[in-house]
């Protein structure tokens, strides 16, 4: 085994991470519940890879994430920053004034209100037996009711999570009246972290979780690019390639489509533009592998979906779906050189992912993501290609040609079903994709596969995304539902065959392009809007031209005949 | 807590609607505040939304805390955070100072004064102020052995600012013994060779000195020694773990027996540094009662540890960047990057290596050094808001001290400086300039006022007539202060009140210039620009 340690950075990064970790959390429950579908209990993901396993100060035993969160104050709604929920923490003994002798003032912030869901979390949490040998229409009931109020009512990533966290996992940045979310602040968010010391409590943070691993094998890091954030995560990776030199990290940028907005003027658009140039070039600059993920809009995405855009609840869950499942093969055991197993194939850890999709080819780092949910069934051989042929890509801006020749990619697919709704065997779905990739004209360069039995499980706060031409098991309906065109969720849907991608091809060329185009076009000539917009953000003319270098060399990957001698690097 | 003010929306606003909003935005922080000020001020208790508690006392804390959205406040609670950031103190009166200054003008302003004569007039007080203060402070001779006393008495000061008395009188000697300790003569003080490391304890407050250090973490094997004694330190920035270092080489394994091969290889690699490791533990240590720990910035995996233990070596991973440094300094010897060359002369020293273990949490003390150069911090508290307090105090305290070595000066205190400097500006300044100039100086220096008057207003005191004493005794020439419990002026070189010259000049500078750039707004600035701090 080897550990993984996650971090989160800013307010859309936190939604994603909060069902990511809802699905591990599902996991955990569902190998100790003799009532599930046996495939979690046999075919189980070695949890200890994301978890550590501790005691509370009062001797108790927990199992917790290893996960850094960084949000702005105020973005944990109900939620202590010490993970526990609500007031427990502040019992009455606490208000004592221990330290000062003289006046006090008390200003209290009006309480955050759970809604039903954290409500019944923290009543299950008091009288855990009352759960199983209630009546269960009863309950059915109740569980409508609090799918209902996530449906309507999410405010905070923490209003839908069910996970214990642990202490030292969640930070808020101080500094509100810096406002992380707003695009313009690159420059302010920067100094805010670095001068008030907020990034050495981060690193300190950070190392608590790292110390623990006996052979931590990478980070996977999830930042919200799309305002000062950016900014917080540049530094914290830049800090992270300095004190773990050989640690590999995985970095997903995530914007949920709200982001997209149309500018209201010209400042905002230039604004924005340099935003995601400087981003892209800082964010790649220290980390070994970086998934751009978020459409302008994910309603259309899939015919099996449905997903709206105005929901943070809603965007996010897909998001964290497609990487839980790339987070799959870090997962697997290993097994031995009589490598087949029934029970997964093609374990990977994250510095084997990061070697085959950007060293093997052409060393390009920035790669897309696709993801089909849910994966269709293997029966449906009508045509051979059919699980590739339904993902969907997550990555804006890219071409969708499938031509590259010197493409890599890495499949993983978990929980395929074969006729008749029965769980397909690991071979069968390696027979499946080898000659499916068989029949395909332009065949990538490298292709790995990973597969394991085990689905996606569906945890009770999960929106209804899916279509209602979704079943139970999450295998595809001929024949529409009875109920009706009403979207699907947790309560209709238990677990959902997965099937996702991450491809390092000339798809991504366009996104990079525009960046480095934008970076050129606005912020290097003197004198105008754009340059004076970098400079208020801190950077100076050598900086802003390095940053355009690295851009540059992102792009070089991709065109093999362009004249590099001129450059000397 | 939040502080809103009127006109949010209005993005550009005629010029004196535009200065008004600047005024009352000035105003309103200076009213959130004010309480906070000096040893008789409030205490802040915040209880967030999801009941979480922060407590404090300090203007820089607050403002951090607070949500502002004005523009204006934002601007002036940054210069104030700047203020900190550079002296380390005098936060809550840069804000008191800025508002009083804001607040004097308003009236000259109504009576018909150009903003620009006042900002004129503010730069010729600030400047006079500012020689007056080279005049008025108390020089403080450092050399090589700095006067003790003078340091307590600044050091407890700026403690019981923040501090009930008996816990600030505890920290007083603390703080000024840990710069003393990492003071190298004719360089600066980094306060970063001291450690503050704290501990959960459920009904204690206690804080003490370790001469050494505290590390929060411990050895990762089961069989190694908890407690050691005469212990040679290694510091190093080693990996000793199996990792792929050949994540760039443009290699990868087609089976899993060419993947056994390459592990086999790396783990030779690996095995052969601790092995060297071990080879100096055995030279130096041969026969004797004497220990081996290992100190390591980088990984140590379960196999190496082993090694490790079996040779009997205590081994730490992952330890802060910081702690390379304070190691060395703390125990002697050098920090080394490689194993290659190692020698004796490589090695630190310890009376004693322990381990503590609280919970989940380990705690690795190393005690018992030759002459150290770097220590900790130890504060224990029964829950996080009040070790968040102690350790803000404990900040502020090293600052006072560090500024006053540097500073080789300090400066009377409990208000007797600004009443000094106003009456400098009235008696002396003021007839230097001419016409509406002469209310600009004299605004100037009412507004120096806001430091005795507040503090006299915190301690329940009728101000005006704290004021009006004051002023007797500095027109009979002398310099005194106030007594925050009576009121009666006392001498703050008496009771050993004292504050540092360099925030204070800190303070006398920046105030007037955001008050400047405040008046003489065209429109109201918005938010989100980023605002340079003043130099
Ligand atoms: N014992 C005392 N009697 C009277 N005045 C005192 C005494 N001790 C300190 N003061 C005064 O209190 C003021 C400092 O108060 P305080 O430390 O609360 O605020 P600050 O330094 O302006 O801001 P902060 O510490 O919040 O950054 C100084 O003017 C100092 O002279
Ligand atoms: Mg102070």
């Amino acid at each position: 085994m080897r550990e993984v340690v996650t971090v989160q950075v800013g307010g859309f990064a936190n939604f994603v991470g909060s069902h990511f970790w809802n699905f591990q959390d599902e996991l955990l429950g569902l190998a100790d519940d003799p009532g599930a579908d046996p495939v979690f209990r046999t075919a189980a993901l070695d949890m200890d890879v994301l978890y550590r396993a501790g005691e509370t100060h009062q001797g108790v035993a927990t199992y917790c994430p290893r996960l850094v969160s960084v949000g702005s104050r105020g973005s944990l709604g109900a939620l202590s920053s010490s993970g526990t929920l609500g007031s427990s923490s502040a019992a009455a003994e606490q208000h004592n004034v221990v330290a000062w002798s003289g006046n006090v003032t008390k200003s209290v912030a009006k309480p955050h209100e759970r809604n039903l869901f954290l409500q019944s979390l923290s009543e299950e949490e008091q009288n855990p037996s009352s759960s199983n040998d209630q009546n269960t229409a009863k309950k059915n009931v109740e569980d409508k009711d609090l799918v209902e109020s996530l449906e309507n009512g999410v405010k905070f990533w923490t209003d839908y999570s069910k996970v214990q966290y642990h202490p030292q996992s969640l930070y808020e940045l101080y500094g509100s009246w810096t406002d992380f979310d707003r695009f313009d602040h690159y420059g302010t968010a920067r100094e805010v972290v670095s001068e008030w010391s907020q990034m050495e409590e981060m690193n300190e943070r950070l190392r608590f979780f790292v110390e623990e691993c006996d052979h931590i094998q990478g980070l996977q890091f999830i930042v919200d690019d799309s305002g000062g954030f950016s900014s917080v995560a540049a530094q914290y990776l830049e800090s992270i390639a300095d004190d773990y030199t050989n640690t590999p990290v995985l970095l997903y940028c995530v914007r949920n489509p709200v982001s997209y907005g149309s500018p209201r003027n010209q400042r905002e658009n230039i604004t924005r533009s340099l935003h995601d140039a400087v981003s892209l070039s800082k964010l790649s600059y220290y980390c070994n592998l970086m998934v751009p993920i978020g459409l302008p809009s994910l309603s259309y995405l899939s015919p099996l979906l449905s997903i709206k855009d105005d929901k943070h609840f809603h965007s996010s869950a897909i998001c964290a779906a497609a990487i839980h499942s790339v987070s799959v093969p870090l997962r697997l055991q290993h097994v031995g050189p009589a490598s087949d197993s029934a029970h997964s194939s093609g374990n990977l850890d994250i510095g084997e992912l990061v070697h085959i999709l950007s060293d093997q080819g052409r060393q390009n780092m920035i790669t897309a993501l696709d993801v089909a949910m849910p994966a269709p069934s293997l029966a449906d051989r009508k045509d051979l290609s059919n699980i590739e042929r339904s993902l969907h890509c997550l990555t804006p801006e890219t071409n969708d040609d499938d031509e590259d020749p010197y493409a890599v990619e890495s499949l993983v697919v978990h929980g395929a079903l074969d006729a008749g709704g029965k769980r397909a065997s690991v071979s069968q779905v390696k027979d499946y994709i080898c000659s499916a990739f068989e029949g395909r004209a332009t065949k990538p360069k490298f292709s790995h596969l990973s597969v394991s039995p085990c689905p996606l499980p569906i945890p009770l706060p999960f929106p209804s995304i899916f279509s209602s031409s979704i079943g139970h098991q999450g295998q595809i309906l001929s024949s529409q539902d009875p109920e009706g065109t009403r979207p699907k969720g947790s309560l209709d849907v238990v677990s959902v065959p997965m099937a996702a991608r991450l491809r390092s091809s000339n798809d991504v060329v366009p996104f990079i392009e525009r960046r480095s185009a934008s970076l050129q076009r606005l912020g290097m000539a003197r004198g105008t809007l754009g340059s004076q917009i970098l400079r208020d953000w801190g950077f100076g003319k050598e900086e802003v031209e390095d940053m355009g270098e690295h851009l540059a060399k992102l792009l070089r990957p991709f065109y093999p005949e362009m004249d590099l001698t001129s450059d000397s690097d | 807590m939040s502080v809103r003010f009127l006109n949010q929306n209005a993005e550009v606003l005629n010029k004196s609607a535009a200065l008004h909003m600047n005024i009352n935005a000035a105003k309103g922080l200076q009213d959130v505040l004010k309480t906070n000020l000096g040893p008789k001020g409030t205490i802040k208790m915040l209880v967030g939304g999801a009941g979480d508690l922060k407590l404090t006392k300090d203007g820089n804390t607050l403002l951090k805390e607070m949500q502002i959205q004005n523009p204006t406040a934002i601007m002036i609670a940054r210069t104030a955070v700047a203020q900190d950031d550079t002296s380390g103190d005098g936060t809550t009166s840069t804000v008191l100072f800025i508002g009083e200054l804001m607040k004097q003008s308003e009236r000259c302003i109504d009576e018909g004064t150009h903003p620009r004569f006042l900002v004129d007039a503010f730069d010729v007080a600030k400047r006079a102020t500012l020689e007056f203060l080279e005049k008025f402070k108390t020089p403080v001779v450092i050399g090589d052995e700095p006067d003790r006393d003078t340091l307590k008495m600044i050091a407890r000061t700026t403690l019981r600012t923040k501090l009930y008395e008996g816990l600030a009188d505890q920290l007083t000697d603390i703080v000024v013994n840990a710069v003393l300790c990492i003071r190298k003569p004719d360089e600066p003080i980094d306060l970063f060779m001291v450690e503050i490391m704290h501990m959960r304890h459920k009904f204690d407050v206690d804080t003490r000195l370790v001469e050494g250090l505290v590390l929060d973490h411990g050895s990762r094997h089961p069989d190694m020694k908890r407690r050691a004694e005469n212990c040679y330190i290694l510091t190093c920035n080693v990996s000793l773990e199996y990792e792929k270092s050949e994540i760039n080489a443009g290699f990868f394994y087609s089976n899993a027996e060419q993947r056994e091969k390459m592990v086999a290889a790396e783990r030779r690699q690996v095995d052969e540094r601790v092995k060297r490791i071990i080879e100096l533990k055995n030279k130096v240590c041969a026969g004797g009662d004497k220990n081996f720990v290992v100190i390591n910035q980088k990984g140590i995996d379960p196999p190496s540890l082993d090694l490790l233990a079996r040779a009997g070596i205590i081994a730490l991973r992952r330890a802060k960047r910081r702690n390379m440094e304070r190691l060395v300094l703390a125990c002697g010897g050098e920090a080394v990057n490689s194993v290659d060359d190692l020698t004796e002369d490589c090695l630190g020293w310890a009376g004693l290596v322990y381990e503590h273990v609280l919970g989940e949490e380990k705690y690795t003390f190393v005690e018992n050094v030759k002459n150290p150069r770097s220590c900790t911090i130890l504060i224990k508290g029964p829950n996080d808001h009040t070790i968040a307090q102690i350790k803000d105090a404990v900040r502020d305290g090293l600052r006072s001290v560090k500024n006053t070595v540097e500073d080789e000066a300090v400066v009377l205190g409990a208000g007797a400086f600004e009443v000094a400097a106003k009456k400098h500006l009235i008696d002396n300044v003021k007839k230097t300039v001419k016409g509406r100039a002469q209310l600009g100086v004299e605004a100037f220096a009412e507004a120096l006022l806001v430091i005795p008057k507040t503090l006299a207003e915190n301690s329940g005191l009728d101000t005006q007539d704290v004021i009006v004493s004051l002023q007797n005794e500095h027109d009979r020439g002398m310099v005194v202060g106030l007594n925050h419990h009576s009121g009666d002026p006392i001498d703050p070189q008496m009771d050993g009140i004292f504050d540092n010259y360099s925030v204070k000049r800190q303070i006398i500078n920046s105030g007037p210039i955001i008050a400047s750039q405040l008046l003489l707004v065209d429109e109201v600035i918005r938010a989100g620009r980023n605002m340079r701090k003043p130099t």
